[in-house]
């Protein structure tokens, strides 16, 4: 019940957001928003089931060309295109989840960092299917036979991006915190084990990497209409390393941490490049100060922070549950 | 029928032959304890029989099908269910959620995605039976990685036990524990097996454990099977005695 509040309380102070916002800062925090859903995504691989994607980008990617073909070619309506582009990213992510869960650790990695590469390559390789370096222009972000110019306009873009992002956080958590979430959980605490208990952890892992990539596909395709254009940068692969650093400084196993982390680091991003061109050096001693002295993210931080406070003295029977979090 | 039939089941790692030619049966409602001196094979052929390695040669067959080349999981389904020589939990779920996952195991709706309540709800109820069976109520809501080395040995058990296995194997359920806590497993043990649901095979080190738990014994020695029986003959036994109960080489 309490959750229900909170997120109610959170979906009404995100739809007054372009009330006190200027106009010129929407475009920032649409897309603040869209690599929050992006960075959500990559949790469930890295923070619930703990299998280290360095690629991907390659949901990201995949996404926005695939929702730029399809509004450029067929002219859609915008949330029909969408909704295709996710699906469609999915399964391209079928064939890239078989082959990736049949290893660990670095060696996925390492996959799935060459899966995107792979896109990459391609996007170079079928010109002029995907544009090559010059992208894909003017991408329209077309009404539909059902009169949605909504979408059209920053703000109605805006909350159609909050729809998202709100929709994929509400399915996450419903996924981390089934039957099959406590499956993810095992295979993150002791994977030889959760497989002698039972279960095809082959097939748990394919079908977490196949959602992870749907929940990326949804950010990449919601950010290609949004921009207007999709280029090869949306494929590149320092993007899996941003977004990675994201998750970990966000709060990793939590959903909200990268979250915040995704809209954090956007934001930070726009504003130290306005002074500077070493942002990244920034950025990058951000991540060290946390991964040293809060391994737990800024959302570990806050929630810690909460609890203490909650805390009468011989209250210690709810420590426990909070290392789990995907418990029911 | 036997409930386990072993013919012949071999593993060779290059020119050693860790498993050779081993052939036993086990009937339901046995208590069978395997035993031999270190790197008899004892936990090779757990491991043969289970899937965790396939077999060189031989098969294993279970309620009369052949289970030899299943990989682990469907050997669980299809009933055995199995604890490890070196403790495997996770390590930072309470030790009630580490017994619930191995319960939702063996249910239809493991797979689901949203939801499941009627399945966290049937776990559960499973898993706090397992728990009280090996007397851990006391530690339900307890990280695994908090307790005790010889609690969470008898956590290992719980989990096997609240799959309702039709065989259950315990791979030296006593290892690594003090006098003390063997005792302590000991008793807990009798408790659990005195219900006589339960069929199991159990590799230990520590004779008085076995002779107070088994009511069979297979005698492994350089991965062949050199003496089976009631605990009595084995005792008796030249050979097992030269090769293992006190005996030098």
């Amino acid at each position: 019940m309490r959750f229900a509040w909170t997120f109610a309380i959170a979906v009404v102070l995100a739809c007054l957001v372009p009330l006190v916002s200027p106009n010129y800062m929407m475009t920032i925090i649409v897309e603040a928003l869209i690599w929050g859903i992006f960075a959500m995504s990559l949790d469930l691989l890295v923070g619930y089931t703990r299998l280290y994607s360095f690629g991907h980008v390659a949901a990201y990617g995949l996404g926005a060309y695939t929702s730029a073909l399809l509004l450029l070619h067929f002219n859609l309506p915008l949330p029909i295109a969408i909704i295709l582009a996710v699906a469609i990213s999915s399964l391209i992510a079928v064939p890239i989840a078989w082959v990736c869960t049949r290893t660990h650790g670095v060696s996925f990695a390492m996959l799935t960092l060459a899966f995107a590469q792979l896109g990459y390559a391609m996007l170079y390789r079928f010109k002029e299917f995907t544009g090559g370096s010059n992208g894909l222009a003017g991408i329209p972000r077309p009404a539909g036979p059902f009169g949605l110019e909504v979408f059209q306009g920053k703000i109605g873009y805006f909350y159609l991006v909050v729809f998202c992002l709100f929709g994929s956080y509400l399915l996450c958590r419903l996924l981390v915190n089934s039957p099959f979430g406590s499956v993810l959980a095992g295979i993150r605490e002791n994977e030889a084990k959760t497989s002698a208990l039972g279960y095809n952890t082959r097939a748990y892992k394919r079908a977490v990497v196949i959602a992870s990539y749907g929940f990326g596909s949804l950010a990449g395709a919601l950010y290609a209409p949004f921009a207007g254009f999709a280029s090869p940068e949306l494929f590149f692969w320092l993007i899996s390393g941003k977004v990675l650093i994201m998750v970990i400084v966000g709060g990793a196993g939590t959903l909200i941490g990268p979250i915040i982390g995704g809209i954090f680091f956007i934001f930070l991003e726009h504003q130290l490049a306005e002074f500077t061109d070493l942002w990244p050096l920034i950025f990058g001693a951000i991540f060290i100060a946390f991964v040293m002295l809060a391994p737990q993210g800024i959302w570990g931080l806050v929630t810690s922070a909460a609890s203490e406070r909650r805390r009468s003295p011989g209250d210690a029977a709810s420590e426990s549950e909070d290392v789990t979090g995907a418990s029911a | 029928m036997p409930l386990l039939e072993c013919t012949g089941l071999t593993r060779r790692f290059g020119a050693l032959v860790a498993v050779d030619n081993v052939t036993m049966t086990v009937e339901p409602g046995e208590i069978r304890a395997v035993i031999g001196p270190n790197g008899a094979g004892k936990s090779t052929l757990f491991n043969v029989i289970t899937g965790v390695l396939k077999p060189t040669d031989g098969e294993a067959l279970f309620e009369g099908e052949r289970i030899s080349g299943l990989p682990v999981y469907e050997v669980v389904q299809r009933g055995i269910s199995r604890t490890f020589q070196l403790t495997h939990l996770f390590p930072q779920l309470s030790a009630r959620e580490n017994v619930r996952i191995a319960a939702q195991a063996k249910l239809k709706g493991r797979w689901a995605m949203t939801g499941g309540a009627a399945v966290f709800e049937q776990s559960q109820h499973l898993a706090d039976a397992a728990l009280e069976r090996l007397r851990l109520t006391r530690f339900a809501d307890t990280p695994a990685r908090n307790l005790s080395h010889g609690d969470q040995r008898l956590l290992e058990i719980a989990m096997a036990v609240a799959q309702g296995p039709t065989l259950l194997m315990l791979d030296e359920p006593t290892q690594g524990l003090s006098i003390e806590e063997t005792e302590h497993a000991i008793g807990i043990l009798q408790q659990m097996l005195a219900g006589g649901d339960l069929t199991v095979i159990l590799v230990e080190h520590d004779m008085e454990v076995v002779f107070k738990l088994a009511h069979r014994i297979t005698v492994l020695h350089r991965g062949q099977v050199i003496a089976d029986g009631l605990p009595g003959e084995v005792k008796a036994d030249a050979q097992v005695q030269s090769a293992y109960l006190g005996g030098f080489e």
